[in-house]
């Protein structure tokens, strides 16, 4: 039996998005720029799907959508392209648990002269408002807030943190790549500048995201080029990636009220199948949590009894039974560092190495939830005998 | 279903081969994982990259960990001569270009002039060929980079990169070119032609949209670069974000089928060339655009006197699809800064047409088109006497 628990990494792409992106490969296969008529329908293609992911997220005007290569672009080109409007440097805040697509930026933007601050977080890795507010300075520009936290799972309270930087007329920025297409969203409730969308992360395939950019907000390019894009990001658009990112977003959209719940409920089964195990320890919040994420840390008196146990420990296992998981998130997992997220969230250097997480998905079922408990108390339980109780599933 | 125009705008973008879209498709379906997870499902998937940087880094006599890969040749070229700019800025601030390079390499050089670089645009003969002195008394010591395209997107000329690369080698000046237009349809060698950086998309070789390289040297010299998007630290941190799989797969196997036929298949394109130039050249008034034999085969760049180029492209628009200078341009209604370059008369310049004839072309369709083309500038030219 072949298990995905990983999709948070990366998704399956749906056979509609599929089907979708090999009928625009193989037939509509012109330059949107074009202006004969294969340009022109490429181009209705990618206005079609610019006009689903607009309203994934309440986008109302379609043209607030520009097309990247993904995530990590528009991550970048959200911080970059708000930054690069300033010739001297300013100040921006962003949180201490965001993805390395906006902890990565900030950095950069820090070697310049800019100030950063990192808000901290409580242990279950919430921003509080206060800290927010208390943060602000004259010179913010920018703040720039995780919706949902790849590795931990945590949501942050995005709607009052926008509030908040609305109040102040600054810029709010959320990377929601991980709540797209998993909890309803509205940039118009939630009053957000800017938001990173990604299409391999909603069962679209890789290679397509998105940057919502409120009417009226001014942002330089991070390429120069054809001047593709409004301007704003120059580069033949993948027109059969973005026609399948624009389906996986209207579908997503049309099941969300169904499969939200549903997730949870897997989600929930998951933590409570496992609550009996003491060694694994719940990371992030259990309340204000994505859906579809699960994620412990292995304890310190099961690193005391099992020597040199990481996460990985339990991700080579658990792969050796067909069950694909991830320590931290994909991007991190190459490198055995302490997870800067764990850290964020006061947990110790060797604690910080021992994460797992699980990310369920449209194809998850209950039986896959029940099967892979069992299978990650065997682990455990070869790892130190009588670690927990399972009962074998014959 | 309406009748679909006969697609001539290789240049703007190619359809996908269906070997490229089979070999991708299993990356969609079954082999989806993310490259950089751990377990089998991102194994797969990154065997699967490394076996693409493989091939792409081999039909450019290169090494796999010299591939970058990125998500066009736009962004190739911006993370080029930005990254270049970036890292090597204390050593200087000169920059050598030639004015009929693609907008993707104009733009930055334009930003980094803001920056307070300077930049040289080299000129072009009446034949789009860069003059090879000029560009040896354009170097200075503070020029950290000259980037010269290897073949042109509007007129399909052919740069002389091997001499451009000892000249820059001589000087120890980086070279880097925009190949996206050359890529496994002229022989291309990293080492042959001295190159430390080159640009690299899927699109223009039927392969698929949103997938492109950069080759950055790592021996003699290598090459620091600056990275333009940050992240998970992907491509050893020279380029952030997922790795699009599939893509790269596609990539891959474009090229691979490129290379495999390049020869036949550019004698093959040529013919067809030749043989809507001599249907085309019944017209009056009507010149070539570029180099007559130093562009790339699928390449045929006209120039009709006294006729109005929008007008040309509109009464044509049901039998071919042709555009009157880049695609990425070609939503401003400006005389092409390629032809412009050349000395054309910016009239001359409205009035020119840009086929790109590719790998599924026949011969029935060229002389449609041929026919076509002469027809519609015919009666524009009798309506214009009957006033
Ligand atoms: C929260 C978050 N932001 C950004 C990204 C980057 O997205 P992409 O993989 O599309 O570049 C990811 C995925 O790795 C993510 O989880
Ligand atoms: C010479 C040249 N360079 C760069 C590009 C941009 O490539 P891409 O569409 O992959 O970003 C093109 C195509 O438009 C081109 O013709």
């Amino acid at each position: 039996m072949q298990i995905y628990l990983d999709n948070s990494a990366t998704t399956k792409p749906r056979d509609e998005a599929i089907a979708t992106m090999l009928q625009v490969m193989s037939l509509q296969y012109g330059n949107p720029s074009s202006l004969h008529s294969w340009g022109q329908e490429a181009a209705m293609i990618l206005e079609t799907a610019r006009l689903q992911v607009a309203n994934l997220i309440n986008g109302v005007d379609s043209e607030s959508i520009i097309f990247t290569s993904g995530g990590t672009e528009a991550d970048n080109l959200a911080i970059m392209g708000i930054a690069q409007k300033y010739s001297h440097p300013k100040h921006l805040i962003i949180s201490s648990v965001e993805h390395s697509a906006i902890a990565e930026p900030a950095k950069s933007l820090e070697k310049l002269g800019w100030e950063i601050t990192r808000l901290p977080v409580n242990t279950k890795g919430r921003v509080n408002p206060l800290d927010l507010k208390a943060a602000i300075q004259p010179n913010t520009v920018l703040i720039s807030i995780i919706y949902g936290q790849s590795e931990i799972g945590t949501l942050q309270p995005i709607e009052t943190l926008a509030r908040i930087a609305q109040s102040h007329n600054i810029l709010f920025h959320t990377d929601a790549v991980q709540a797209a297409g998993r909890i309803p969203l509205d940039v118009q409730q939630l009053g957000v500048d800017l938001l990173s969308l990604s299409s391999h992360k909603i069962y679209g395939v890789q290679g397509a995201g998105a940057l919502y950019i409120r009417p009226g907000v001014e942002i330089l390019p991070l390429f120069g080029g054809g001047g593709q894009e409004r301007k704003i990001r120059s580069g033949t658009q993948a027109v059969p990636t973005i026609a399948a990112f624009g389906i996986a977003a209207e579908l997503a959209a049309k099941e969300i009220s169904q499969e939200t719940p549903r997730l949870m409920g897997l989600r929930d089964r998951l933590f409570d199948l496992l609550a009996d195990c003491p060694y694994l320890i719940p990371t992030g919040d259990r309340l204000y949590r994505l859906p579809h994420h699960v994620s412990f840390i292995l304890s310190n008196d099961f690193a005391l009894k099992a020597q040199e146990v990481t996460g990985k420990t339990i991700v080579r296992q658990l792969n050796l039974a067909g069950i694909g998981i991830s320590a931290g998130s994909a991007c991190h997992s190459g490198k055995l560092n302490p997870s800067p997220i764990l850290l964020a969230m006061d947990y110790d250097k060797n604690a910080a190495k021992r994460g797992i997480r699980l990310t369920l998905g449209k194809d998850t079922t209950t039986a896959d939830i029940d099967w892979t408990a069992m299978v990650i108390k065997q682990v455990l339980t070869r790892l130190i005998p009588s670690c927990c109780h399972y009962a074998d599933v014959k | 279903m309406f009748q679909r125009p006969i697609y001539l705008d290789c240049h703007a973008t190619t359809p996908m081969d269906k070997r490229v879209l089979s070999a991708m498709l299993p990356y969609f379906t079954e082999y989806f994982g993310n490259p950089s997870s751990l377990h089998q499902y991102g194994w797969e998937a990154e065997t699967a990259v490394q076996q693409g940087r493989e091939i792409i880094a081999n039909a450019i006599n290169a090494t796999p960990e010299e591939i970058v890969f990125t998500s066009g040749a736009t962004e190739a070229n911006n993370l080029a001569i930005k990254g270049v700019a970036e890292a090597y800025f204390s050593q200087g601030k000169h920059i050598i270009t030639v004015a009929t390079e693609h907008r993707a390499v104009l733009d930055p050089c334009e930003y980094l002039q803001t920056l307070g670089f300077e930049i040289t645009y080299l000129p072009v003969n009446s034949e789009g060929l860069i003059d090879l002195e000029k560009l040896e008394t354009a170097i200075r010591p503070d020029t950290i980079l000259v980037s010269v395209m290897a073949a042109n997107n509007e007129i399909g000329v052919l740069q002389p990169l091997k001499e451009i690369g000892e000249i820059c080698h001589q000087h120890q000046v980086l070279f880097h070119t925009d190949a996206a237009q050359a890529i496994a349809k002229i022989p291309l060698d990293v080492q042959e032609m001295s190159l430390d950086l080159m640009s690299l998309t899927a699109h223009k070789v039927y392969g698929p949209k949103g997938i492109g390289a950069l080759y950055v040297r790592r021996r003699n010299p290598r090459v620091k670069l600056a990275p333009q998007l940050h992240g998970g630290g992907q491509e050893k941190n020279r380029r952030s974000g997922t790795l699009y799989t599939p893509q790269i797969v596609g990539f891959a196997k474009a090229v691979e089928i490129g290379i495999n036929n390049m020869a036949k298949e550019n004698q093959y394109i040529l013919q067809l060339r030749e043989k809507l130039w001599s249907i085309l050249q019944q017209l009056e008034g009507i010149s070539l655009n570029g180099h007559p034999t130093k562009r790339l085969s699928g390449n045929l760049n006209v120039s009709v006197e006294g006729i109005d180029g929008a007008a040309l492209l509109l009464g044509l628009k049901s039998i071919v699809a042709v555009s009157s200078g880049s695609a990425c341009s070609s939503t401003k209604i400006a005389p092409s800064h390629v032809l412009t370059a050349l000395g054309r008369a910016e009239k001359l310049a409205y009035a020119s047409l840009r086929f790109g004839i590719g790998r599924f072309n026949t011969v029935a369709e060229i002389e449609t088109v041929g026919q076509a083309v002469l027809s519609t500038v015919k009666s524009f030219r009798q309506k214009a006497v009957l006033g």
